[in-house]
């Protein structure tokens, strides 16, 4: 969330204002309308990126029951980055595939379309979720700022700053015991003893 | 003789190199060699370290104030990237603006100094203790540590002295004088596995004291390197071998210390500033007067109490970024040491050089004095160490080495001379441990 993104408020206001194209039922095995893989196709080639088949297979769903909320969020997301800012952005190819593909699949998770567009706080959540995992943050907020509301809404995020913090702590334990180790002590092998 | 081969300590050791291993610890008059240790050098160790040494060999530190190095940058955004400590900052900042770290910062949690990248397995420790006895383990690397030796190599060569290599040579002594210190055996294989050996001259590690002279001249190693109070000890030894070059690091090396040994040792002593925390900084050149700096990659400013960089020429804290060692990238790292900067046409230079913050003296007349006068005062001595304090009453204790307490009435009479008081007494330092060199009770003393 280095980086100063819009207002949070815009944000919000887009995702009020999504046409129902983008809220038809995702084309899943022979049902739905709304062709989703070749949405994310659409809006990465805009984006300079050219998208494999193989990197299109998670949005060509064949099983309603695991994909349905995963590419409604897509189709949702991708409204989202239709805004200008984004466009002004030239974020890259490869960051947006992450976004659609692993971040929105997580999100499924624990959220849905249509609570990401009536209930307040899941809105103002997937707003938050969506610019932080493109390293933004709204407009007038520090990064701390960001942060923390961002934990306050989403369990994901809590999930993901525990992991975090938890690999950071192996890893400085690590340190720590290689540091104390015998051998370590009496590697001392240069000219000068300082 | 197979006990010598050591996969862990000795990775690439061959036959010639064990003989000077065997040589060295199993001599008629070798010490108790106390502990184990090595090079722990592997085959791509070394491919690194040849690479290093060329690359730095034709390289040296081209910056100043107003142009600083062109690697900083993606120095900086590299530690933002890959080191826990900076990266919970948040945004890369502008240089100016990093907040500078120092000694503390470590002791709090070194372990979020490390970067992601460097893997805990080969992680080596430096200890070291400061004058405020807070042990502070360093992270390191048998590459970090065998990597000193290119910039002892650059500082000989100024001085036009190539080091011969090949395990026929005992390449470094490096000789300590404490109760109790670490002692080992080694070589060093990017010098062909000359011979390196750590010894202690105090006599309780040896059978016979007067082993020390025998083993020392039978080693007749190309380099000794020590500090001031070691060297003192090796002077008292009646030695027949001549080294090429003497290396003193760890303490304030006066001019005289260095005249008398280069005169009893009819070879050039090299006074290099070095710390743990960034290996060896700069070597001490008489004609222009202040240590010369030896790594092409750190940068040094000289800041103010507020961490702001001082004029050109002004004293100030020597602060750090940059360095060799990958496993503690030093980003404006508060040393707790004072110099000047200059730029010479041989590089940037650390002028008036002394450890700790500096503190004022009281002359009889009233005068504050800088410590640096005092420096400048007993440079013409061969002290070994010597620490002054003022009292409460502006009176002053001298504390001197043990081996040069045969200077303590010249050191009193340089002092009376500078303070105009005859109040000035002598003692003897006692302690092994680092000294603060400069303490002093009075008020505004503290600058």
């Amino acid at each position: 969330m280095k980086m100063t993104g819009p207002p949070l408020q815009s944000v919000l206001q887009r995702i009020t204002e999504c046409p129902a194209d983008f809220l038809d039922e995702p084309r899943i095995g022979n049902r739905g309308r709304l062709e989703v893989a070749a949405l994310v196709a659409d809006r990465l080639r805009r984006a300079g990126y050219r998208v494999s088949s193989a990197e299109l297979t998670s949005f060509d769903s064949r099983n309603d029951k695991a994909d349905r909320k995963h590419l409604q969020l897509v189709a949702l997301s991708l409204w989202l980055l239709d805004a200008e800012w984004v466009h002004h952005a030239r974020l890259t190819g490869a960051s947006l595939l992450s976004l659609l593909e692993k971040d929105m699949a997580e999100l499924a998770k624990s959220s849905q379309v249509d609570k990401c567009l009536h209930d307040t706080e899941r809105r103002e959540e997937f707003s938050r979720f969506v610019l932080a995992r493109l390293g933004y943050r709204p407009e007038g907020e520090s990064e701390a700022q960001a942060s923390d509301r961002l934990s306050a809404l989403s369990s994901i995020e809590r999930q993901r700053l525990l992991k975090e913090s938890q690999a950071a702590e192996r890893r400085a334990r690590e340190i720590r015991e290689a540091l104390a180790r015998k051998a370590a002590e009496e590697s001392a092998d240069k000219w000068t003893r300082e | 003789m197979t006990g010598y081969f050591d996969t862990e300590r000795y990775p690439t050791l061959s036959e010639d190199g064990c003989r000077m291993l065997q040589f060295l610890r199993e001599h008629p008059q070798a010490p108790h060699y106390r502990n184990q240790s090595g090079n722990r050098l592997q085959v791509e160790d070394l491919i690194a370290l040849e690479a290093f040494e060329q690359q730095e060999a034709c390289r040296r530190p081209e910056w100043s104030t107003q142009q600083p190095p062109d690697w900083l940058d993606s120095f900086i955004a590299r530690a933002w990237h890959e080191v826990p400590y900076y990266r919970a900052q948040g945004a890369t900042p502008r240089f100016a603006d990093i907040e500078p770290v120092s000694r503390a910062d470590f002791s709090r949690d070194i372990a979020a100094f490390v970067p992601d990248s460097v893997p805990t397995e080969r992680l080596m420790n430096f200890r070291t203790t400061g004058t405020s006895g807070n042990p502070l383990l360093l992270p390191s690397h048998p590459r970090v540590a065998a990597s000193y030796l290119s910039f002892h190599r650059r500082a000989l060569r100024r001085i036009g002295i190539e080091l011969t290599p090949g395990p026929q040579q005992v390449g470094v002594v490096l000789v300590g004088f404490q109760q109790r210190c670490f002692t080992y055996v080694s070589v060093t294989p990017q010098m062909g596995e000359s011979g390196l050996a750590k010894i202690n001259l105090h006599p309780n590690d040896w059978r016979d004291p007067a082993d020390r002279a025998a083993y020392l001249d039978d080693l007749n190693p190309e380099v000794y390197t020590g500090d001031p109070l070691s060297f003192a000890e090796l002077l008292t030894l009646p030695l027949k071998a001549r080294p090429r070059a003497l290396i003193s690091v760890g303490m304030m090396l006066s001019n005289g210390m260095r005249a008398t040994l280069e005169d009893h040792f009819s070879a050039p002593v090299l006074d290099i500033y070095s710390m743990n925390e960034a290996g060896p900084i700069g070597v001490y050149d008489r004609e222009l007067n202040g240590h010369l700096l030896l790594q092409p990659d750190l940068y040094i400013e000289v800041l103010d109490p507020q961490g702001q960089p001082v004029a050109t020429g002004e004293r100030g804290e020597i602060t750090l970024t940059g360095g060799f060692n990958f496993c503690l990238p030093l980003v404006r790292y508060r040393t707790g040491d004072f110099a000047a900067l200059h730029f010479t046409n041989e590089g940037p230079l650390l002028a008036d050089l002394s450890g700790r913050k500096p503190v004022r003296f009281r002359s009889a007349s009233g005068h504050w004095l800088n410590n640096i006068d005092i420096t400048h005062a007993l440079q013409h001595l061969p002290l070994a160490q010597f620490a002054l304090h003022q009292n409460h009453d502006a009176t002053l204790h001298l504390r001197l080495a043990p081996a040069s307490m045969m200077y303590a009435e010249s050191a009193r009479q340089s002092l009376q001379a500078l303070f105009e008081t005859p109040d000035i007494t002598v003692g003897t330092i006692d302690s092994e441990d680092k000294v603060l060199q400069y303490t002093s009770n009075l008020e505004g003393a503290a600058i």
